[in-house]
């Protein structure tokens, strides 16, 4: 063991923590500045929707920044900051702390709300109903089948749908309906469309962010849907999948993928999109922020952000004034599409 | 003809036994206990960096080689390790579960200008898995990590009494080269490697975005058939791919128990004039 031995050993070791010490970690301060510029960093580098909002982010930077001052109270700077993530206009992306989340809500808010669920359950369902697997499920007039699924955080069974389709086995059809599902596991709408088709379909695809600038993006990846497994119920009688403004997210997801099946309709209003799936991240004060970060497109490649629309000519909203009297004109509509069978 | 072959497998059967009978090789093994620090980061996470608690499991066994057992000696090393830190506004929590595995032959010289000191020098390869978890993510509350890679491995060992106990102290560094290992991309999310997106996980590792250094002291302190293992871990890792850094750093007090325990075929006695060329002691 020579003296130039032990010296290469120690240039080798001297190089690797060279090699390491290039693995840089931005170091944010705990003041309000510091936070802002982590919170205004981390959407900047890995929100995906800057493009397709006209967002100048920069811009938005610029503005918010010169609203600082050292000694705002924390509230005020958690509205600071909600103000300036409202600027995206997206569902998908809150502020969390221990006191308050922020949500952006306009992208419903500014919509009709089209759907009261004490209307369905009383004049429609006669509070006569049953419930599993997180749907509620029931047979209306003129023998159509009723689905309806508030959320999809609500684990679907297979043996649950089994149990539902074939309670339905006589129906002429069956109505879906999501108005207010605001999302959850998009696990579960592979389950739920798995019961609609007789073939492995194209659902849609999915990139992500390749790195921190704004255009740094993967090609999207096909992603496809198999039928369920022989020996489980499927549907292929008329399907009407009915929507409103707040069917959101995994929900708008779903909605993507039935408007391509044949023997399925969309009945109702454009969908909330939020088709960006969410990423999280965090701030040194400790919040929470999630953003859009992954576009998920439907079959034919297009973006969902922005809802999708009903099939033409099942553009339907509720009618205030019916539904004092235990009318739902979107759930009539949907009923009559199956009747009339134009599919 | 039939006799010189005879006396061929005479011979070799005879060398065979001398073998046996002469030259033992103990092996040492160790079981320890880990407590200490643990500094995580992981940008695909978060960009804060944690700090908490480090426990683990550790255990190695190490024995020379047969084909040249004074110059060579293999070392197996496994640790399972559980990290859990906190950011620094101590509001979230990450987990840290990590299992490294590995396996190396070193070659040994003996100094003779200091009695009792051995180095060795030589390569091994590692084997990594684990995950950390940061619940307070959605969709992207996990980080997977999974690497191979070989490298090389250097030890000092000193063998020195304090009055009447023998102590055997060491220092072992093993620094990978290459190898491989796993990352998503910069904002991939696992759901959609869940629907069979697989391109470029797979990374080639150099040091430039992988980097590991395992650092080990420890001193046995030789009271009788068993050791007591007392000692100090340092293990840093530090990548850096696809534009997400990944940090973690561990330094632990290490106790636990050594012994060299050896396999004795046929009589279960030991001649008095064989030679135990042991691993370390």
């Amino acid at each position: 063991m020579s003296m130039g031995y032990l010296k290469n050993i120690l240039a080798i070791f001297s190089f690797g923590f060279l090699m390491s010490a290039c693995h840089h970690i931005e170091e944010w301060n705990q003041d309000i500045e510091g936070n802002f510029n982590a919170l205004w960093t981390v959407v900047d580098e890995h929100y995906c929707f800057f493009e397709e909002k006209g967002v100048d982010w920069n811009e938005v930077y610029t503005r918010y920044h010169a609203r600082l001052a050292d000694d705002m109270k924390a509230l005020e700077f958690f509205n600071l900051c909600a103000q300036m993530l409202d600027e995206l206009e997206d569902g998908h992306v809150n502020l969390s702390s221990s006191f308050k989340t922020s949500y952006y809500r306009k992208w419903w808010s500014d919509y009709p709300q089209n759907f009261d669920q004490r209307l369905i359950e009383q004049y429609y369902l006669r509070f006569d109903y049953s419930s599993v697997g997180g749907m509620d499920y029931a047979v209306l007039r003129d023998n159509v089948g009723y689905i309806r699924y508030p959320s999809f955080s609500y684990p679907v069974g297979e043996s649950a749908l089994d149990a539902i389709l074939n309670q339905f086995a006589l129906c002429k059809g069956v109505i879906i309906d999501i108005r207010d599902n605001g999302g959850g596991e998009m696990t579960n709408v592979e389950t739920i469309v798995s019961r609609f088709i007789s073939e492995r379909i194209l659902a849609g695809s999915i990139c992500h962010k390749t790195g921190p600038g704004h255009n740094d993006f993967s090609e999207p990846y096909p992603y496809y849907f198999n039928p369920a497994e022989t020996g489980r119920t499927k549907w292929i009688k008329p399907v009407v999948v009915l929507t409103n403004r707040s069917t959101f997210s995994a929900a708008n997801n779903f909605v993507s993928v039935m408007q391509y099946l044949p023997n399925v309709k969309i009945v109702g209003a454009t969908t909330g999109g939020g088709s960006g799936m969410p990423f999280s991240s965090e701030i040194p004060c400790g919040w929470g922020v999630r953003m859009s970060a992954c576009p998920v497109f439907d079959a034919q490649g297009l973006p969902t952000e922005n809802g999708v629309n009903p099939s033409p000519g099942c553009e339907v909203d509720l009618d205030p004034v019916l539904a004092l009297a235990g009318v739902d004109t979107m759930l009539d509509f949907a009923v009559e599409t199956i009747l009339n069978g134009n599919f | 003809m039939k006799r010189l072959l005879s006396a061929v497998v005479a011979l070799f059967a005879a060398l065979c036994m001398y073998a046996v009978e002469d030259e033992y090789r103990p092996v040492t093994a160790a079981y320890t206990l880990e407590v200490g620090t643990s500094h995580l980061s992981d940008t695909y996470l978060t960009p804060l960096k944690y700090k908490g608690l480090s426990i683990g499991l550790g255990y190695e066994r190490m024995q020379a080689m047969k084909f040249s057992p004074e110059k060579w000696v293999m070392q197996l090393s496994g640790r399972l390790g559980v990290n859990r830190a906190e950011n620094p506004a101590r509001n979230a929590v990450m987990w840290d579960l990590d299992l490294d595995l590995s396996w190396g032959m070193m070659r040994r010289w003996s100094i003779k200008s200091i009695s009792g000191l051995q180095l060795y020098g030589g390569g091994a390869t590692l084997l990594d898995v684990g995950a950390l978890y940061l619940a307070r993510n959605g969709n992207n509350p996990v980080s997977a990590k999974a690497a191979w890679t070989v490298g090389v491995s250097g030890m000092a060992v000193y063998n020195f009494k304090i009055s009447r106990l023998p102590v055997c102290l060491r220092y072992q560094a093993v620094l990978p080269v290459t190898g491989a290992f796993f990352s998503p991309d910069y904002g991939e999310l696992y759901y959609e490697i869940y629907l069979g997106n697989h391109a470029g996980l797979a990374h080639a590792a150099w040091w430039g975005n992988y980097f590991r250094l395992n650092n080990l002291l420890t001193a046995d302190l030789r009271l009788g058939a068993t050791n007591l293992r007392l000692g100090y871990r340092a293990n840093i890792l530090s990548t850096k791919v696809n534009n997400i850094v990944s940090r973690e750093i561990i330094h632990s007090f290490v106790v636990g128990v050594s012994g060299e325990w050896l396999s004795v075929q046929r009589s279960g006695t030991i001649s008095p004039t064989a030679k135990i060329i042991s691993a370390m002691y």
